[in-house]
């Protein structure tokens, strides 16, 4: 493939993917104007794998999947922080995606991969 | 430990969480800007809104709750925000520094705001508007013959890596330890490190746009040439070089960076020296320098004390009940559990097996020689402790040393002191003896980390404290006051410094020093609208 083209296709599809977390669609012409995510918002799993997962679970913070936290917990802690876990920001997690994470992780299943503090 | 939460304690955090602003007034996520009536504020968040959308600008107390949180001691509430806007490109930069200008409103930018250990988003003085960069976060470009990148602001490390997989680009990332949060920008600004053989930042950065305070737009090097395709490519430009004076600044707003990345080596081996007494130091150094500046080791080589290591997995009450800091004896001993020595060196050998083996038997021999046991993946793997430096020195992603913050207790509480020397033993040896003498003191355990970067070393000193007690806060930041002043008097100064200590290190630095920034400060910033207070230039 010719360089440039090569560049031009890196570049593009790592918009898609970052609009999407790896969702499919065409890429978003007002990427300028918003962050891609406040478009398409990323999927929880997604964002707890790349958040949440290094620490909860991992050694540094208690396990929080299959507990039935309240969500609305959840979504207060995260914007708050809490100790040592930082906030994080609507410019970081929309609300749109802290609801739909919040909601996922007080339902979802315990992890066996993951351990304690 | 908290894994058997009823759900009812979850919801009294929650709750005792979502009430703390009501607290007591150091408490408060919110401050007005000084000398700034209401009215004038309202009207500014007003045009604000106008600028960004209702949604992007955050003037009350739960919307700013997230900017005010940081680890390091407040008692007197002097870094409280106002509130925070989030402006989407350079376009709304400008328009919201216009306003600035206007009413004089202070605006402290952050990329990401995650400067942990420093005063995360929290500003050098209340009051200022948190200039929050976080929506912009377009990798906008990546060259994939030159191993370029030009990222905007809000672009994680994380998402870069997310690119390099995505695309199977042939590159390596080379984070700070708190790689997935942080951003390639914010880091960069701060001249921060990691751990690769690209690990000094800022010497790898090629190439900014900087919103100047007028709304100019600055773009440094060969960035401002007409057609031009060698912004990433080379550093220099021509006249001034001028990238330095937006690093540790409070002289423009960086909306653009580029930087080189490191081509992804065939064969990579990661290395752990152990050494068994603290007085060691002195030596793992001497033994260090010569690699370092003939490159033979090519990344930034980490002496890990073992009490560093061991914060991040463990909590200080299942280590030691006891009145003050934990006697060496109990440190030795975990870390002989452990597998680790009071001092573990890291580094690693990037090439091919063939380039490899040619150099791993003399830089063996050079620790062999002064009492260390050079051990590899034969010897640690799976030991948690190797794991998370090997990850480290091929720029992998983790978090795990965001476990330190927690030794006290759930409260968290960490501040950073970062004192430079000359890679020599000498220096070493004398930083340890103060660092410990002085944090003992106090009643604080030594938890240190020296970083090698070529002729120089980081001292990176974390102050583990618990900042749900007050007492131990004010302790906390008396001894953080104390080492710098002590430091500064045996010549040692900060590289960086937290929110809470700029003026002290600025002072350090010089009255010349300070003057000179203050003019620059006031050709490019008249009105002192961007983070005053950063680095001690008002
Ligand atoms: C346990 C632990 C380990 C750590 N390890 C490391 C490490 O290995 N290496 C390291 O370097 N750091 C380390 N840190 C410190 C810190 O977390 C990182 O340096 C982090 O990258 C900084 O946060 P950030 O990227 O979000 O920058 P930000 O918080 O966004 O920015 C930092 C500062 O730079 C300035 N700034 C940021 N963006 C702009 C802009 N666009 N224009 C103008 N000024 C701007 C502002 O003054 C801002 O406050 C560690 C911290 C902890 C607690
Ligand atoms: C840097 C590490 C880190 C990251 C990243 C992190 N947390 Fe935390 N979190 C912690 C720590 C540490 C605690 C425990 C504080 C304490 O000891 O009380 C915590 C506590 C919590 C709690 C309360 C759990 C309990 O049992 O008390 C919830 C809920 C939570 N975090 C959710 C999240 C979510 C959701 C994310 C991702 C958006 C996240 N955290 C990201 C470190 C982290």
């Amino acid at each position: 493939m010719h360089a440039r083209q090569r560049r031009w296709t890196a570049l593009t599809l790592g918009l898609v993917l970052l609009a999407g977390g790896g969702l499919a669609g065409s890429l978003s012409n007002s990427a300028s104007a918003q962050a891609t995510y406040e478009i398409e918002p990323r999927a929880p799993e997604y964002l707890y794998a790349r958040t949440c997962g290094y620490c909860h679970g991992h050694n540094i913070a208690p396990i929080i999947r299959g507990r039935n936290l309240p969500p609305a917990v959840i979504s207060s802690i995260v914007r708050s922080g809490m100790g040592a876990m930082p906030a994080f920001k609507p410019t970081e997690i929309t609300d749109t995606e802290l609801e739909a994470l919040s909601e996922w992780i007080s339902q979802s299943e315990a992890d066996p991969e993951e351990h304690g503090q | 430990m908290s894994n058997g939460f009823s759900r009812r304690e979850v919801m009294a955090i929650g709750g005792a969480v979502a009430s703390t602003a009501a607290l007591t007034p150091m408490a408060r996520a919110r401050m007005m800007p000084q000398d700034m009536d209401r009215d004038v504020f309202a009207a500014v968040v007003r045009e604000l809104r106008a600028i960004v959308g209702d949604d992007w600008v955050f003037a009350d107390e739960a919307s700013t709750l997230s900017y005010r949180k940081s680890g390091i001691p407040d008692l007197r509430g002097e870094h409280v925000p106002s509130g925070a806007v989030a402006p989407a490109n350079v376009e709304q930069v400008q328009a919201i520094l216009a306003v600035a200008n206007r009413y004089r409103l202070p605006l402290w930018p952050i990329s990401t705001g995650k400067n942990m250990g420093y005063g995360m988003a929290t500003p050098a003085s209340s009051g200022q508007m948190i200039l929050d960069l976080k929506r912009m976060n377009r990798i906008l470009d990546f060259d994939a013959e030159l191993g370029t990148i030009l990222v905007e602001p809000g672009v994680t490390y994380q998402q870069i890596h997310d690119y390099i997989e995505d695309n199977d680009l042939p590159y390596w990332i080379d984070v700070p330890t708190v790689g997935p949060i942080v951003s390639m920008v914010g880091n960069t600004l701060e001249r921060g490190v990691g751990y690769t053989p690209y690990g000094d930042h800022f010497f790898m950065q090629c190439g900014m746009e900087v919103v100047l305070a007028d709304g100019t737009v600055l773009k440094t090097g060969m960035g401002s040439i007409e057609n031009g395709n060698t912004w990433q490519a080379f550093k220099w430009g021509y006249g001034p070089y001028l990238d330095g004076i937006f690093t540790q600044s409070n002289f423009g707003v960086v909306t653009k960076l580029g930087m080189w990345m490191m081509p992804r080596p065939p064969a990579y081996k990661p290395f752990m020296v152990r050494s068994a007494e603290v007085s060691d130091i002195a030596a793992i150094t001497d033994a260090v320098r010569p690699f370092r500046m003939n490159n033979l080791i090519p990344n930034a080589v980490m002496m890990m004390g073992a009490l560093y290591q061991l914060s991040m997995f463990n909590r200080r009450a299942d280590i030691w009940q006891e009145e003050g800091p934990i006697p060496e004896e109990v440190i030795k001993t975990l870390a002989r559990q452990n597998e680790l020595g009071m001092w573990n060196t890291f580094f690693a050998l990037y090439g091919t097996d063939e380039t490899i083996a040619a150099t791993e038997p003399i830089i063996r021999g050079a620790f062999e020689a002064i009492g260390g046991e050079v051990l590899t993946d034969a010897e640690l793997n799976g030991n948690p402790y190797f794991e998370h430096n090997k990850a480290l020195m091929r720029g992998g992603l983790t978090l795990e040393e965001k476990g330190l913050v927690r030794w006290w207790g759930r409260s968290g509480g960490a501040i950073a002191f970062a004192p430079v020397a000359p890679a020599k033993g000498g220096e070493t040896q004398g930083q340890t003896e103060l660092a410990i003498e002085v944090m003992n003191k106090w009643g604080f355990d030594y938890a240190p980390a020296y970083v090698v970067g070529s002729r120089e070393l980081h001292h990176i000193i974390f102050l583990m404290f618990d900042k749900g007690d007050d007492e131990q806060s004010a302790k906390a930041e008396q001894c953080m006051n104390e080492m710098i002043t002590r430091f500064g008097e045996r010549g040692w100064a900060a590289y960086r410094s937290s929110v809470s200590t700029m003026d002290l290190v600025a002072d350090q630095y010089g009255a010349a020093n300070r003057e000179v920034n203050a003019r620059l400060k006031q050709a490019l910033d008249p009105n002192h609208i961007i983070a005053p207070g950063k680095q001690g230039i008002a």
